[in-house]
């Protein structure tokens, strides 16, 4: 079965290479050319899709980089460097990532479009300067010569498919892997992927090197195809309608990518035929464009919506009916996490007055208190998200500082009371995302089956929401932290449902070895699972001790239910 | 060197305007409006189209491309904030982006890809001070600039109009629940936004390199002098589109750096964001 599954991608590359050569043997001399310079766009798309599509970028410099490529290739033919055509090919993929890693660093630490605004500076000041420049070997007439075996425009079209196919198959296993993982993730939310112990701007900056690298390729490719390379392939207005296309027709898709090559290769030669301007291309593309964005959905996503109507699936749900094994739980050992005098403040506001909580080793921490009593904010602080904390933590006995990424690898993970589950992976690859190691079939599936989660191959956008925040608890789980914070995990669930969850997570430090600290307002949950209980209210530390204690103690039961109620 | 910098300096003002344009694009509409100069370079060739080809006096068909300018933009917010009310920076400014593209193509289509026989509105030195000359595009562009931002600053601040703003701009959900006219008040700021960018552009752009790209790609160095004032603050975002004028005007009469100009922008960019990028910043709040 999953040799079968590794196999397909490889039938389907097999396949679309022989369809190129049957193209390439049947069709027009005109044709055959049109067709390397979809080949070549598709390249681009592909590219464009992993910084766009999946990580969720705006990048308006594609050409630019292809405009490296060409510039690499060019100038490496000129000296008649050592390797022939196909090793610069390579070099010239190579020059565009560096050029890629270099541009993307100032721009992608920080939130919103800087990168927009970075690749538009660098595609306009590139195409000005690209015209004065031009490429090198251009004025002396020295054409770039394509490899012996691929001289003339049919193999040549042959050799751009098979580049193709290899690129495709790089981003699709990209996709599927660690760095695929954290583009959907950083896509969807930043401090999610944080969380997960991975470094947002790594995972930013790969998407981008990449998408750059591909660039880079199919400028090069396109060099090869024309001869001599000239500014007029490289402008910044098609690199414009590059990444409107791409976001038009959804080119994370590997599918839409190609598709959306032959768009931007037929729709011009189309309005040609038809004697209208060939600029109408890029306005139609221009609309497009816009009504993709103002209704949120792309070609891709579309059609596979409607794909997935038909066959009717419901939304998977979380499974708690089944009873647990039983298995014997470990007593409470020495505190595994300190916190000493932890302050925050926002202004003027104390969120949190020098509180001091510690979880035990194989225990479960109950941390309660009113709306406001500072209890996210308290996971925030001890999570690494808010740099401006005051106190000390320590994780077996080790002082915890540094970035939430460095804060979840040292052993601490947390959870979120908001949805910051990737609706774009399946369970399975969030899994192996927030578990940073190898993990058996196995393994996943009896975690998965424990907390009764979806199965892995469940995409998670088909996964309700309250079932999603479980599948982050698992995943988080799996990665074997020494604690775990949970905030507010049973939110999402029917009520029916929290007694069955309490169950499973009262075995999770005898199961899994991770200590946890539980942040939850469902005092029967909190009752059922938490053997010592930290009560905080206004950012103070109002109670703290063994849960009959706690419970017990008037200024809880004020504080927390009223001066009338009674627990 | 001086009177290159100060040749600059038009160009530094109509660079300043545009910058006062986006930041109050960004703060108050939550976009970065990478149509800015786009919006203008239509408006304006369309007024020469009115006025060469349609005979119309000048100042006529400048005040019509203005308000086309302005009309466009106000069009561009309507879809924005209809569509996209509750989307994110990002997926606004990016329907921005594919608009900049279908205005360049469109304008290739109908006035062609070369530049336009602009009528200089105004025309001829201002002052000349020392044997430098100023010329009358330089001095009123600065003035524009400082008055724009000037006035957006007073409107903001003292008029019920700018409070309803600024409420709508940092607390969007209450400000609703107010009862602020959220769309409204966005569709005029598009509109504000356009009628001034077109009106820059109409007095800077006979002076300039006024082929559709390069008044379209203005957007560029605007963005560089925004990002200085961080697109929140608008006297650094007129100072920076003044200094980036002047430098680039002083650079243009150094030979060897002809090349180096055109990535001027581009490097104020990276490395005001590296500058920026000391404090760690999340997408979210919470």
């Amino acid at each position: 079965m999953r040799l079968a599954e590794r196999g397909i991608p490889f039938v389907v590359a097999i396949v679309a290479i022989a369809v190129g050569y049957g193209l390439s043997a049947g069709l027009d001399g005109y044709f055959v050319y049109l067709g390397m310079s979809a080949v070549v766009a598709g390249i681009s798309l592909l590219g464009l899709g992993v910084v766009t599509g999946s990580a969720g970028m705006i990048s308006l410099c594609q050409l630019t980089f292809g405009a490296v490529g060409a510039w690499t290739v060019s100038a490496l033919n000129e000296a008649q460097a050592p390797g022939g055509f196909l090793t610069w090919l390579v070099l010239g993929g190579l020059a565009a990532g560096v050029v890629g890693v270099l541009v993307g660093l100032p721009a992608l630490r920080l939130r919103g479009i800087n990168l927009a605004v970075v690749t538009l500076g660098l595609a306009a000041a590139a195409d000005l300067a690209l015209v004065q420049l031009q490429f090198p070997g251009v004025s002396a007439g020295i054409s770039v010569e394509r490899p012996e075996a691929f001289s003339d425009d049919r193999s040549y079209f042959q050799l751009a498919v098979v580049v193709l196919v290899l690129c495709c198959l790089a981003v699709y296993f990209l996709r599927r892997g660690r760095w695929g993982s954290a583009w959907q993730a950083v896509a969807f939310s930043e401090r999610g992927t944080a969380a997960a112990g991975t470094s947002v701007r790594t995972s930013k900056l790969t998407a981008f090197a990449v998408s750059a690298t591909l660039g880079g390729i199919s400028g090069g490719l396109l060099t090869g195809q024309v001869g001599i390379a000239f500014p007029a392939s490289f402008t910044a207005i098609q690199s414009l309608a590059l990444y409107v296309l791409a976001i038009m027709s959804g080119a994370h898709l590997i599918d839409m990518a190609v598709f959306g090559a032959v768009l931007w290769v037929g729709v011009p030669e189309l309005l040609k035929r038809w004697g209208i301007p060939q600029d109408w291309g890029f306005v139609v593309f221009g609309v497009l464009g816009v009504q993709a964005l103002a209704s949120g959905g792309n070609l891709g996503t579309t059609v596979r919506q409607v794909w997935y109507r038909r066959s009717k699936k419901e939304p998977a749900k979380l499974d708690l009916a089944a009873k647990t094994a039983d298995i014997e739980s470990k007593a409470p050992g020495p505190p595994v996490l300190t916190v000493r005098g932890l302050s925050v403040s926002f202004g003027h506001v104390a969120a949190l007055s020098s509180v001091d909580i510690s979880v035990p080793e194989h225990g479960v921490l109950g941390v309660i208190g009113p709306n406001g009593a500072g209890k996210s904010t308290l996971v925030d602080a001890i999570s690494g998200f808010l740099p401006n904390a005051e106190g000390a933590v320590e994780l077996g006995g080790r002082p915890l500082t540094g970035s939430p990424s460095n804060r979840a690898r040292a052993g601490l993970r947390r959870t979120f009371q908001q949805d910051r589950v990737p609706p774009g992976l399946t369970v399975g690859a969030y899994l192996k995302f927030l578990a940073r190691r190898r993990l058996t079939a196995d393994e996943i599936g009896d975690a998965l089956d424990f907390f009764g989660c979806p199965a892995a191959r469940t995409p998670l956008s088909q996964v309700d929401v309250g079932a999603r925040r479980l599948v982050e608890v698992v995943g988080h789980l799996l990665a074997r932290p020494r604690v775990l914070l949970l905030d507010e995990p049973a939110a999402g669930l029917p009520h029916e449902e929290h007694v069955a969850f309490g169950e499973r997570l009262r075995q999770v430090p005898a199961r899994f070895g991770v200590s946890v600290l539980l942040i939850e307002h469902d005092l029967d949950l909190v009752r059922s699972v938490c053997d010592t209980i930290t009560v905080l209210d206004f950012g103070r530390v109002l109670a703290s001790g063994p849960q009959a204690e706690v419970l017990a103690d008037p200024a809880v039961l004020k504080a927390y239910m009223g001066e009338t109620e009674m627990l | 060197m001086l009177q290159g910098a100060l040749a600059g300096l038009a160009a530094g003002g109509l660079y300043a305007v545009l910058a006062v344009c986006l930041t109050l694009m960004s703060r108050l509409v939550r976009v970065v409006n990478f149509a800015q100069s786009a919006t203008g370079m239509f408006g304006c060739y369309v007024a020469v189209f009115l006025s060469v080809d349609l005979g119309l006096p000048m100042w006529l068909a400048t005040v019509a491309g203005i308000v086309l300018g302005g009309l466009l933009s106000a069009l561009l917010g309507w879809i924005v904030s209809t569509w996209l009310a509750e989307a994110d920076t990002g997926t606004r400014s990016a329907v921005t982006v594919a608009v900049l593209l279908l205005l360049i193509s469109l304008s290739f289509i109908l006035f062609g890809n070369k530049p336009q026989p602009f009528h200089p509105i105004l025309d001829g030195p201002a002052v000349t001070v020392g044997g430098v000359v100023i010329s009358q595009v330089t001095v009123v562009t600065v003035a524009l600039a400082v008055l724009v931002a000037v006035a957006s600053r007073i409107v903001l601040s003292r008029t019920p109009a700018g409070v309803q703003l600024r409420a709508l701009s940092e607390r969007p959900t209450t400000a609703e629940l107010l009862g602020i006219p959220a769309k409204r008040l966005s569709v005029a700021v598009w509109a504000v936004t356009g009628v001034v960018s077109t009106l820059v552009i109409s007095i800077v752009a006979p002076s300039q390199s006024n082929d559709a790209t390069s008044l379209a790609m203005l957007v560029v160095p605007a963005a560089a002098a925004a990002l200085l004032g961080g697109f929140r603050r608008l006297d650094l975002a007129v100072a920076g589109g003044l200094g980036l004028g002047l430098i680039q005007g002083a650079a243009a009469q150094v030979d060897g750096l002809s090349v180096v100009r055109y990535f001027l922008p581009f490097a104020v960019i990276v490395a005001l964001l590296l500058w920026s990028q000391r404090k760690e910043v999340w997408d979210a709040a919470r």
